[in-house]
């Protein structure tokens, strides 16, 4: 008699949280391409969230970095995409928008619209498909924001309070910091150094940026020019270099993000130029250094300030699925730009996109110290690569970098290397670009 | 007698006809994407013919230059300390006969962990900073190593832990040859007073050439397509110390997304190991048959 009661208690239970779940969900179940950061368990929380809250489905593919963009590629080239959402990045987007690839989200819902407190981080979001420019002003909203990805400097605060250290704004005084802290059990700095799809290069970026150098520049004319071998960004890899072998990691040429990151978690590092992790630097089942870890934006030179590559991650709807998911994609981004996902967000150890939550009182809570840095940073933040070969341009630049760090190669000959093969690939994909006089 | 020369005939084709699905039609169809170029305008791929321009380029490829002589380094090598090792200890173990399944389990344990694992040991094992391998070397008061970070170790490492791969595969058929052997042979050069070198060297070597033959092959054809080792590893890096064929074609063909040129070259490559087999089992059957 007892067992029946369970079994009926049981079974009515199911059957009503059955229908109250059919009931709750109002849009079809969706799948997310999305690779593996280490921002990524904040998006994942927020996503069972709006599972919770809405009574939806959504389902992660998640992936390594080249992975996910080979995935992204092969989905939207079929005939119908087995993603519904492409979380991609800022260095690679461009191929997406030109090779038609991906839906505007008014075509979807005409009243849709990025909120205004929503970064649009140069304007990355929108797409003019006759003038082949990003830009919002004219342009198809074909994106919304999901993660603000910048570089931002990480330092040890309980050893600045102990050697009475100032925050550094340029890399002098970074590098005289990091001497000061440089021990044999601490590394003044742990720098990524290794070769992968779009990683040294990212890095390396404050430094050549903030010495007034760079990669391959869009001049305002829309043309681009081979900037890799200029004095600017000699200098800047100078200073890259002086910093990784004076006071850095003894193995910088082969540090990878996850490295550079374990090394501030375990206290073997003064200092990383890294994505934002916070959730797990204050976590004490990951990390050595909970509480005392310090958030500020990269260091720059006397002349320019500091300047950080935006490697921040967009999330767009491609053309090649049925309506209902598309309508069940853009119920889920109008979802996350509302106030309260921003917060369970940053709350789950993410960074949002939303300005608001970035400068709201959070921004004073020890917890979300780094939401300072962040806003700080962002307005000088710049996007890396605007056009769809930039896949060919890192292959190069991750080498070449690679091969100046680690002493493979002598860093002008890199750079003068790197400006040759660049322009033979912009030349064979049709751009009019001469090549840069080699540095001497 | 004509009708069973039909019906042998006629039972082949299902599986030709499968094998021609399989394998003929998408590799006409790599060779036919290695004349084009393809680019994507409005989801529609555009095809256009190059030529021979993607193979012309192929020389001038620094990264492919580099892939192709690690990978011959890192195959000679790994190959030869695993048939090496892989003969030594088939030959101390053929006539063990207590706890045989144990050091056989023992034994193969490698070969059937699967690559990302392999690759999160090793990692983990050459880490700078939180590595065993570094530990011991600091206990034994010697300088670290920077095992995947330093240019002039890094392909060493690679080679290391393919040998401990693949090793417990060359022994296992490597034993299987040895313990095919007939015995009689072995016991008439013992009467003769053959001492152990001289029926190792006169009997053991030439009857097993055929089984060496085989798994030399065999590991050398494993051995160039490695993608796996290096990818979880190192990344090709740093530089081009570990930069791999295999690699290099994934990233131009996947990363890069340079389809056409990404064809072209596994062309080439296919076209180079096919030639190495070959060339390799004519001279092994040419030795067999002087044998």
């Amino acid at each position: 008699m007892t067992y029946h009661r369970k079994l009926f208690t049981t079974l009515a239970a199911s059957s009503v949280a059955m229908t109250a779940s059919l009931a709750a969900a109002q849009e079809a179940p969706i799948t997310i391409v999305i690779n593996q950061s280490p921002w990524f368990p904040g998006f994942q929380a927020v996503v069972e969230k709006y599972e919770e809250d809405t009574g939806n489905t959504v389902e992660l593919d998640v992936n390594p970095f080249a992975g996910s963009l080979e995935k992204q590629r092969t989905a939207v080239r079929a005939d119908e995409s087995p993603f519904d959402l492409l979380i991609m990045n800022a260095g690679f987007f461009v191929e997406f928008y030109t090779g038609g690839f991906m839906q505007p989200l008014t075509d979807i819902d005409p009243d849709f619209a990025l909120s205004e407190d929503i970064y649009t981080f140069d304007d990355s979001t929108c797409w003019n498909a006759e003038a082949k420019t990003i830009t919002c002003d004219g342009g198809d909203l074909l994106s919304v924001p999901v993660n603000p990805n910048v570089l931002i400097l990480h330092y040890r605060q309980d050893l600045y309070d102990e050697a009475g250290l100032s925050v550094p704004t340029t890399w002098d005084e970074l590098y005289s910091n990091a001497q000061a802290l440089h021990t044999n059990s601490v590394y003044g700095i742990s720098q990524r150094g290794q070769r992968g799809t779009f990683d040294v290069t990212y890095d390396v970026f404050p430094y050549i940026w903030s010495h007034g150098g760079g990669i391959v520049d869009q001049q305002e004319d829309g043309s681009y020019q081979i900037t890799i071998n200029s004095p600017g960004t000699l200098a800047g890899m100078e200073t890259y270099l002086k910093l990784a072998n004076d006071v850095g990691h003894p193995s910088t040429a082969g540090q990878t993000q996850t490295n550079v990151i374990q090394n501030m978690a375990t206290g073997r590092a003064a200092h990383i130029n890294s994505v934002p992790a916070p959730g797990l630097f204050d976590d004490d089942t990951k990390s050595m250094v909970v509480g005392q870890v310090g958030y500020a934006p990269p260091p720059g030179t006397a002349e320019i300030p500091s300047a950080t590559p935006l490697g921040h991650w967009l999330a767009g709807v491609p053309k090649n699925i049925a309506d209902d998911k598309k309508q069940a994609a853009l119920a889920f981004l109008t979802w996350f730009q509302t106030d309260e996902a921003q917060r369970a967000y940053a709350e789950a150890g993410s960074m949002p996109v939303s300005r608001a939550v970035l400068t709201s009182e959070m921004a004073d809570q020890p917890k979300y110290r780094w939401m300072k840095a962040m806003a700080e940073a962002l307005p000088n933040a710049r996007l890396t690569f605007t056009f769809p070969e930039a896949t060919q341009v890192l292959a190069i630049t991750e080498l070449r970098f690679n091969q100046a760090i680690g002493g493979e190669m002598d860093l002008k000959e890199a750079l003068n290397t790197a400006a040759d093969e660049i322009t033979k690939v912009m030349q064979d994909a049709g751009y009019d670009m001469p090549a840069p006089e080699p540095l001497q | 007698m004509k009708s069973d020369t039909f019906w042998r005939h006629a039972t082949l084709w299902p599986a030709l006809v499968l094998f021609a699905l399989l394998t003929i039609l998408p590799l006409l169809k790599l060779l036919a994407l290695s004349f084009h170029d393809v680019e994507w305008v409005d989801r529609e791929a555009i095809w256009d013919w190059v030529g021979f321009a993607n193979y012309a380029a192929l020389p001038q490829d620094n990264l492919l230059r580099a892939g192709a002589l690690n990978t011959l380094i890192f195959a000679v090598v790994a190959v030869a300390l695993q048939m090496l090792i892989g003969f030594i200890l088939a030959l101390l173990t053929t006539h063990v006969v207590r706890g045989r399944i144990f050091y056989r389990t023992v034994f193969i344990l490698p070969i059937l962990v699967p690559g990302i694992i392999i690759g999160a040991i090793w990692k983990l094992m050459y880490s700078y900073d939180f590595g065993v391998l570094n530990a011991v070397l600091m206990w034994l008061g010697l300088a670290p190593q920077d095992w995947l970070g330093n240019p002039d170790l890094a392909l060493l490492s690679v080679i290391i832990v393919d040998v401990w791969h693949w090793t417990p595969f060359c022994f296992l058929l490597l034993l299987a040859g040895l313990e095919s052997l007939p015995d009689d042979i072995f016991e008439a050069a013992k009467i003769d007073g053959a001492t152990r070198w001289q029926q190792l060297r006169h009997i053991t070597l030439p009857l097993m050439l055929p089984t060496i033959a085989v798994t030399f092959v065999f590991r050398m054809i494993l051995a160039f397509k490695v993608f796996d080792e290096i990818y979880l590893l190192t990344g090709g890096g740093p530089g081009t110390s570990t930069e791999v064929i295999s690699f290099t074609i994934y990233r131009r063909f996947f990363t890069e997304d340079q389809t056409g040129y990404g064809a072209a070259m596994s062309i080439a490559v296919i076209a180079v190991i096919a030639a190495c087999i070959i060339t390799a089992t004519r001279a092994t059957a040419g030795k067999g048959a002087k044998a």
